[in-house]
């Protein structure tokens, strides 16, 4: 519990305006972008280096506190919502772009820099940091870490544990450690990548190196719509054939299409049953000629339109209308719960043809929009929490991302397990599968203070029997509610 | 004490495996092809030594998902050949290839070829691991599919982990096309010019898969469509001069860089390092300043990473180490004469605590290849048969 002494401890530390104890305030920090789990912290802290945020950890092991290290809070599995009686460590003042380093490609940055700025600092050189969150303008890098934060590009140039060279790791005892190094060349077991991805379970990181990219020489786009999803998905299976690696390859289907176009004016067609984003980047010679051979993969398939955005602008206002797609649900529905599943890409008609039967079950719409180069799915569960629908939403929701470790894929592609899908790793993983991760958590934190509940199935989350998820106790108490 | 005869055992199978490592008490030595044996730290002797080259081919390959399931024995060349009548590959060359190691040994070792500037290391390809741990527990994570965010990525603590932690049994990996066309470009330049050379290369829109010194000359290689890449490398010639190779002139240019990388030169210890590109050249003629002229170096002036040889004496290696750390890289020693002993890393990093805690959580018996990283993973206080 807080008291007194700790406060004015962290108050020394962080001076007053480091520290949130007020009930308002602390309410501000109760959910991240899964806003349908919401715990109040009991204190937050708003380090303002590294250093600081090693003081404020070293404090919460003095006296036991659990904490939960927080970026910008857009993350989508309740990984970053605080725990009871436990601090919130914000990194939201660690904003500054330590380096750009052209000459060896790289930047140094502090973790709450927003994603899109890295980009942005690197551009006048020719250079980009090439993960790409449809968030990217509001998530930050110290999340897209714990993450391993993908996006639309990520088929051709990977995630973000394939960026990050080198990290400064806070651990749970305050310790500071670097994890990585400046090549790709490892001295012993690889520690950044087991730490990349683990959803603030293993530590804080305070310091990023990422490599950065040479800006292609040509990017050309093509949005096409097609009869059906089948021919869309059979055209993303002859890319593939073709050895072509698109930059991106986003389907849509005409659900997810008539929210987006409501909400941006885009240009997607709303009646057509799919369509495709599919860009390719690269040397302009081989882009122009990749790109007259998939306008004609596209042809083959029955594709109904080709629209060809030719300038930037164009280019943005297309991605628009697939970034936007999410929120834009919420013009069609008054709620909706997005779901984040993976299946190898050759399962993708079967996995829709499946969500559209569960979905005719549940008596409830559900929109699809997706990375569908890597099987990567976002189906949208639209429901009316007026109309009493949540629960078969959630469960419809819950159900999809488990067929989709049926059909030999992963229950999360991007947005993480958090506390949302904890209860469903024992689909996935074995009690022996978990139970050698659980083993490395505790080496990295013994006392299990980082960011505890999360990523583990716990009897707790998920009652004494291991196993599909039941209600929270406090669920079924109407105390708490899943979005 | 006499040295009692070494056990060998030869699993087929995951379950085999898991019997073998519970049937043998005492410490164990994963064995692959061998072309490794002498990388890192020297390992102490094993009760037993586990064969993994009877775990060996393809479980399952998806060309439509772009994967493929291997078990941890399957040689990398055997795998690349099958891979190839699906114009498939796995998009690493690293130098051992040539000499049959296997899948988990190139993982285990965190090796990695020319092509690692563009395409990483197995580490960037690896999606899921099947691995057995000290006390028999069969563990997988990852899966067979690309994007995948569940649960730790636990694969990754093993490579580089050099036989120690965990046995690993079968991997996943992420498959790349086949390129049609893999030109090639040299440019001569000696080493005080290849870091100039190598940035021209780097500014221009050419997009090389790798850029390696060797032997007086910039080797610069492209991949893509016939036109393409031919295009590109020609282009790179036109601008920073050289010539673009014929082909026989490119492969036996590679099998010469890949020849020298895995040398294993008489009497002298092969010490690879990574530092920021920057560095590298000032790090070489340091490393020439300690210890003398250095006369096998292969170097990539973009990626940072060397292979060298250095005289087989402990103080010039630790004199290396201390150099790369002093820069900021790592560094590893890949080879060193028998009987030599010489110190195989760097002064410890503030996460070789963390290195050992992961190590006493997976391995609290220390069963698994000893002293491979030591000192990072100091021996166990007694030493010796212990069972």
């Amino acid at each position: 519990m807080v008291d007194a002494q700790m406060v004015r401890e962290f108050t020394d530390l962080l001076s007053e305006n480091g520290v949130i104890t007020d009930e308002v305030g602390l309410r501000s920090y109760e959910c991240d972008g899964l806003t349908g789990f919401r715990q109040v912290p009991a204190l937050v802290v708003l380090p303002r280096d590294a250093e600081e945020v090693a003081g404020a950890v070293r404090l919460c092991a003095e006296y036991g506190m659990p904490f939960v290290a927080r970026g910008a809070g857009t993350g989508l599995s309740g990984g970053a919502m605080p725990v009871a009686d436990g601090v919130v460590i914000s990194l939201q003042k660690l904003r500054r772009i330590l380096e750009i380093d052209v000459e060896n490609r790289r930047a140094v940055l502090e973790p709450g820099v927003y994603n899109l700025e890295i980009s942005k600092a690197a551009a006048p050189h020719g250079l980009y940091y090439a993960p790409d969150p449809s968030s990217q303008q509001v998530c930050t890098i110290g999340g897209n870490v714990a993450e391993n934060s993908g996006g639309a590009h990520c088929l051709k140039y990977g995630f973000t544990t394939n960026h990050v060279l080198e990290m400064e790791v806070v651990l749970a005892d305050g310790s500071v450690v670097t994890l990585g190094g400046p090549t790709g060349e490892q001295a012993g077991p690889d520690l950044r990548g087991l730490f990349i991805g683990s959803e603030g379970t293993l530590g804080v990181c305070t310091k990023v190196t990422v490599r950065l990219l040479q800006t292609p020489q040509s990017v050309r786009t093509v949005l096409a719509d097609f009869p059906s999803i089948e021919a869309a998905g059979d055209t993303v299976g002859d890319i593939v054939d073709a050895a072509i690696i698109p930059a991106a390859v986003e389907m849509m289907d005409s659900l997810a299409m008539e929210a987006s176009e409501a909400a941006t004016g885009a240009g997607l067609t709303v009646d057509s049953p799919a369509a495709l984003i599919i860009e390719l980047d690269g040397p302009a010679d081989e882009v122009e000629a990749e790109f007259e051979q998939l306008t004609a993969i596209c042809e083959r398939h029955g594709a109904t339109r080709l629209h060809v955005p030719q300038e930037a602008e164009e280019r943005q206002k297309v991605w628009k209308g697939r970034k936007a797609a999410f929120a834009a649900v919420g013009r069609i529905s008054p709620d909706y719960i997005v779901q984040d599943g993976v299946v190898p890409r050759t399962r993708l008609a079967e996995v829709l043809t499946r969500i559209a039967d569960m979905g005719r079950d549940a008596g409830l719409r559900v929109a699809n929009v997706f990375h569908a180069g890597d099987g990567n799915l976002h189906p949208l569960v639209l429901y009316s929490e007026a109309a009493g629908e949540h629960d078969a939403a959630e469960k419809l929701s819950t159900d999809i991302a488990e067929l989709c470790v049926e059909l030999g894929g992963s229950l999360s592609g991007e947005h993480g397990i958090g506390t949302d899908k904890a209860c469903s790793m024992p689909a996935m993983f074995s009690e022996d599968d978990l139970g050698v991760m659980h083993r490395v958590r505790l080496a990295f934190d013994p006392d299990s203070r980082c960011n505890p509940g999360k990523l583990f199935p716990t009897p707790r989350l998920c009652g004494e029997r291991p196993g599909k998820y039941q209600p929270h106790p406090l669920e079924e108490a109407g105390v708490i509610e899943r979005l | 004490m006499s040295t009692p005869a070494v056990k060998t055992v030869t699993p087929t199978t995951v379950d085999e495996l898991r019997d073998a490592v519970l049937d043998h008490p005492g410490t164990l030595r994963v064995a692959g092809a061998g072309t490794a044996a002498d990388w890192a730290g020297t390992p102490a002797p094993a009760d037993t030594v586990l064969d993994v080259t009877g775990l060996s081919g393809i479980v399952t390959h998806n060309p439509g998902d772009m994967t493929v399931e291997v078990r941890a024995g399957t040689p990398f060349a055997a795998l690349q050949d099958e891979l190839a009548q699906h114009h498939q590959r796995v998009a690493v060359d690293p130098a051992r290839a040539a000499e049959g190691a296997t899948l988990g040994g190139l993982f285990a070792t965190a090796d990695s070829g020319p092509r690692s500037l563009q395409y990483g290391s197995l580490r960037d390809l690896v999606i899921g691991a099947t691995v057995v741990l000290p006390d028999g527990t069969t563990a997988r994570s990852g899966g067979h599919v690309i994007k995948n965010v569940a649960g730790y990525d636990l694969t990754k603590v093993l490579h580089g982990a050099h036989g120690t932690l965990a046995v690993i049994a079968g991997l996943v990996l992420r498959l790349h096309p086949a390129p049609r066309s893999t030109p090639t470009a040299a440019v001569p330049t000696d080493r005080a010019g290849m870091a100039d050379l190598a940035r021209r290369v780097a500014d221009s829109p050419v997009e090389a898969v790798a850029v390696q010194w060797h032997a007086d000359r910039l080797l610069v290689l492209f991949e893509g469509s016939e036109d393409g890449a031919d295009a590109r490398a020609r282009r790179l010639v036109e601008t920073v001069g050289g010539e673009l190779l014929a082909a026989n002139e490119a492969t036996a240019a590679w099998d010469a860089h890949g020849a020298a990388v895995r040398a294993r030169p008489e009497g002298r210890a092969v010490f690879r390092l990574g530092v920021i590109p920057a560095a590298l050249p000032g790090v070489l003629d340091g490393l020439e300043a300690d210890a003398g002229a250095l006369t096998e170096v292969t170097a990539s002036p973009r990626t940072g990473i060397a292979t060298v040889a250095l005289p087989a004496d402990a103080d010039l290696v630790a004199a290396a180490h201390r150099r790369v750390a002093e820069a900021g890289g790592t560094s590893s020693l890949r080879q060193r004469p028998d009987g030599a002993s010489l110190p195989a890393f760097g002064p410890a990093p503030a996460s070789a605590v963390l290195l050992r805690a992961v190590a006493a959580s997976l391995d609290p018996e220390q069963r698994l290849g000893r002293g491979r990283l030591a000192p990072w993973v100091p021996l166990p206080e007694t030493t010796g048969v212990t069972a």
